[in-house]
């Protein structure tokens, strides 16, 4: 049946995605939830918590606020929260509650504003999509929202987009990612939201070019390319060593990717056409070779693999089980969003 | 990021106040609850110990099938991967479209026929969890598990996970206790059995209550948690009484009462060794029992001075994440002898009684909500020698305390026994290195 898991777990859902890409501007965090939700995120999708602090909150919806539409309470709960915590915007992030119930999240947002005079920032995420939709709004709204003026080119500067502990499965992704594109020749390379603060958000626009390492970060770079006329190029600069240590041995081998889409691409840029790439997640069709994959759920996995053998499958530990009649070999490339493992040698 | 200092009030102040005017920085529902891995307890009952999917499997044999929006079932991907919970939960998900029409409600039976269909060996029962959107749909559940029920030929019942009506007059936690005994059906009593009703998980294997419950002729004592296979499950209506160990469960018990005529018994878990006794001694006057619970309260008592002796007038910092009232575990404390510096806890009606005494014994003493906002400005300020409870362990990281929230349950004296065991251990392991 479609939409039944009865071998794999559900994979992190939007309202964590755009948690992931928020995490560490300094922002007000208000998951609109009963608490459950924020426990989830927390507790599950964002490894950062557990090491450093963040005005993440839980609206506490109670059944009398769903019922009675109750939006000024959570605007004056949330600007007693700014006030408590000093910080400099918030953001209002939805879940299958006011998903329901139909929360007009325009009006939250112009209330909030209103009433606290700071910026607000809302996403709507049901609960209901995958992480890569959520942190592609999340970017998109940071962006609209902070990044207002055009500045002068910084020959030299660049930012990259698409870079969470979701995506790349390290609490440091963003210096690990920056690191790696400083080393091709870039002075002053940050990750919007990951190891940067909200002044490089503030100050996009004087990049000379922005790399996009997952889907979750094109619409961002879009809408940077049509504002201010920023280049950017699609690019996964980094991968696991462990799995850069295989990638020579797959040489003329039939190789499935099963990943986030820029990083299969990665895979398959280094390694040679003879790599599929496959996702459950977000595949740009324009960046899709002849054969890949965008899995639409549990069963269609499963009878792919009824259908396809594969000499090597990289992909996240937790498909091993699931693949092991199709592959001769199983290479394991955390994703975060998938298991909720770190890369190996990583710990919280 | 600089904000207002973190919100406490001490004993003396919230006492004056009294049980109605509590200020509303305690007040969960007035304020935004704050998210740190303090509070992860309270925010997703489910991401560490017992939530109602994990506790809804307590049914031996049963799978649950989470039928919610993604995001829902994510935390459950760690406990899928357990010994204990591996292939035991399976998922349908809602879309866009599911959560506002409800048509995902049609393909319930068809989803519990291929779980079922799926088991290596066929399910006991078919726990099916639903979550607060079919709370705002309204779903009729009942009709919904009696339609699955035939189609696939397993009993099917529901577990609501309704976290929007957490303070609520039915809260999930006390909802799940009543599904996972639904399945109890009625039988003939048998004057020598008796289950206790209220954990998830056995008490402490070294617990007094069964050797007292032994004392009184009681040879069957069932907990859930033991049962092994699900016809012990089944014998658990043989009972001639339950005994209630946590309020959450008495909900469940007034539903035997009702369906199977078993009656209960309340005990609370306190650490104040008098309570325990005084306790015991109406257990064995309302249920008929003798027995003699000497040594054990001599042998809590002596665990007590023990660690007095050794440590001397400790000062604690008491948290709520912990397998106790942290204001009752205060109080007992104080009464001890002990002073207690800082309680980070969920005031209610239930345990106001507690800071009235507290106040009379340790009025400087601040009281913390965790869940407040101004919580995420918490300095450590005063030092406590200990600290008990997982939450006060992550505001005091460098003071020597225990989590005191193991899966095996303390209770009564064997429970101050253990505590005060464990305080002594630690320090005195602390203080060999």
């Amino acid at each position: 049946m479609k939409m039944l898991l009865k071998r794999l777990s559900p994979f992190a859902p939007d309202h964590s995605g755009a948690v992931s890409v928020l995490f560490e501007l300094g922002g007000l965090i208000v998951i609109c939830d009963a608490g459950g939700c924020t426990g989830n995120i927390c507790g599950f999708d964002e490894p950062r918590w557990f090491t450093s602090k963040c005005a993440l909150f839980s609206a506490a919806l109670r059944d009398m606020d769903a019922i009675l539409g109750r939006d000024e309470h959570l605007v004056k709960k949330t600007a007693a929260a700014l006030e408590d915590t000093g910080a400099e915007f918030s953001a209002l992030i939805s879940t299958p509650v006011p998903a329901v119930i139909a929360t007009d999240f325009h009006a939250l947002k112009r209330m909030t504003e209103r009433r606290t005079g700071k910026p607000a920032l809302t996403i709507t995420a049901a609960g209901t999509g995958l992480y890569d939709s959520g942190a592609e709004v999340a970017y998109l709204e940071l962006m609209k929202t902070f990044a207002k003026e055009k500045l002068p080119v910084e020959p030299g500067r660049a930012g990259v987009l698409g870079v969470t502990p979701l995506d790349f499965s390290r609490v440091d992704a963003g210096s690990v990612v920056a690191e790696k594109l400083r080393n091709s020749g870039w002075k002053q390379v940050d990750c919007y939201g990951m190891g940067s603060g909200l002044e490089f958000i503030r100050t996009a626009s004087a990049a000379e070019k922005n790399f996009v390492a997952a889907p979750s970060g094109l619409a961002a770079a879009k809408y940077l390319e049509k504002t201010f006329g920023t280049p950017y190029e699609i690019c996964c600069p980094y991968l696991p060593a462990a799995l850069e240590e295989e990638l020579p041995s797959l040489q003329g081998k039939k190789v499935l990717v099963i990943h986030q889409q820029f990083a299969g691409n990665e895979v398959r840029k280094r390694v040679g056409d003879n790599v599929t790439v496959a996702s459950f997640f977000r595949m740009e069709k324009d960046l899709m070779q002849p054969g890949d994959v965008a899995f639409a759920g549990e069963e269609a996995f499963l009878e792919y693999f009824k259908e396809n053998r594969f000499d090597v499958v990289i992909g996240d530990p937790k498909f091993k089980r699931l693949v092991a009649g199709s592959a001769e070999r199983f290479v394991p490339f955390c994703h975060f969003a998938v298991s909720g493992q770190l890369e190996e040698g990583q710990t919280i | 990021m600089m904000g207002k200092s973190a919100y406490f009030i001490t004993a003396k102040e919230l006492s004056a106040l009294g049980r109605d005017r509590i200020p509303s920085e305690l007040i969960s529902a007035s304020h935004l609850i704050y998210s740190s891995p303090a509070t992860l307890a309270f925010n997703s009952p489910g991401a560490q110990g017992f939530g109602v999917k994990r506790a809804g499997l307590a049914v031996p044999g049963s799978v649950m099938l989470l039928v919610a929006p993604r995001c829902c079932g994510r935390n459950t991907s760690a406990l899928g991967t357990d010994g204990a919970y591996a292939d035991r939960f399976f998922y349908l998900l809602l879309d866009d479209t599911d959560i506002v029409t409800g048509r995902h409600l049609m393909r319930i039976p068809e989803a519990v026929k291929e779980v079922c269909n799926s088991c290596e060996t066929f399910p006991s029962a078919v726990m099916i969890c639903i979550t607060c959107v079919d709370a705002l749909l309204g779903t009729d559940m009942d009709r919904v598990c009696r339609k699955a029920s035939d189609a696939a030929g397993v009993p099917v019942v529901p577990c609501y996970m309704y976290a929007l009506t957490r303070e609520g007059r039915v809260p999930p936690m006390t909802s799940v206790r009543k599904s996972v005994y639904s399945l109890l059906k009625k039988q003939t009593k048998k004057p020598e059995s008796v289950n206790l009703l209220g954990y998830f998980s056995p008490l402490r294997d070294d617990s007094e209550l069964y050797d007292l419950l032994r004392q009184g002729g009681l040879k069957n004592i069932r907990e859930i948690s033991r049962c092994q296979d699900f016809a012990e499950y089944e014998k658990m209506s043989e009972a001639n009484f339950n005994l209630v160990l946590n309020p959450e469960a008495r909900y469940a018990a007034l539903d035997l009462e009702q369906r199977l005529e078993i009656p209960f018994i309340e005990l609370t878990r306190v650490y104040q060794i008098e309570k325990i006794r005084n306790q015991y001694r109406l257990l064995a006057q309302s249920a008929g029992l003798q027995f003699d619970d000497s040594a054990y309260y001599t042998e809590a008592e002596n665990a007590v001075k023990t660690c007095l002796k050794q440590h001397g007038t400790l000062s604690f910092s008491v948290g709520e994440w912990s397998n106790a009232d942290p204001f009752e575990l205060s109080l007992a404390l104080l009464r001890y002898g002990f002073s207690v510096k800082e309680i980070f806890g969920t005031i209610g009606s239930g345990n106001f009684v507690y800071v009235r005494r507290i106040a009379e014994l340790s009025p400087e003493t601040k009281i913390y909500s965790n869940l407040s906002p101004s919580m995420i400005s918490y300095k450590e300020e005063d030092h406590p020698d200990f600290v008990i409870g997982q939450d006060a362990m992550y505001y005091h990281p460098s003071v020597p305390g225990i989590r005191w929230n193991g899966e095996a349950q303390p209770f009564g004296y064997s429970g101050v026994t253990a505590l005060f065991r464990e305080i002594s251990e630690t320090l005195n392991g602390r203080m060999s290195k």
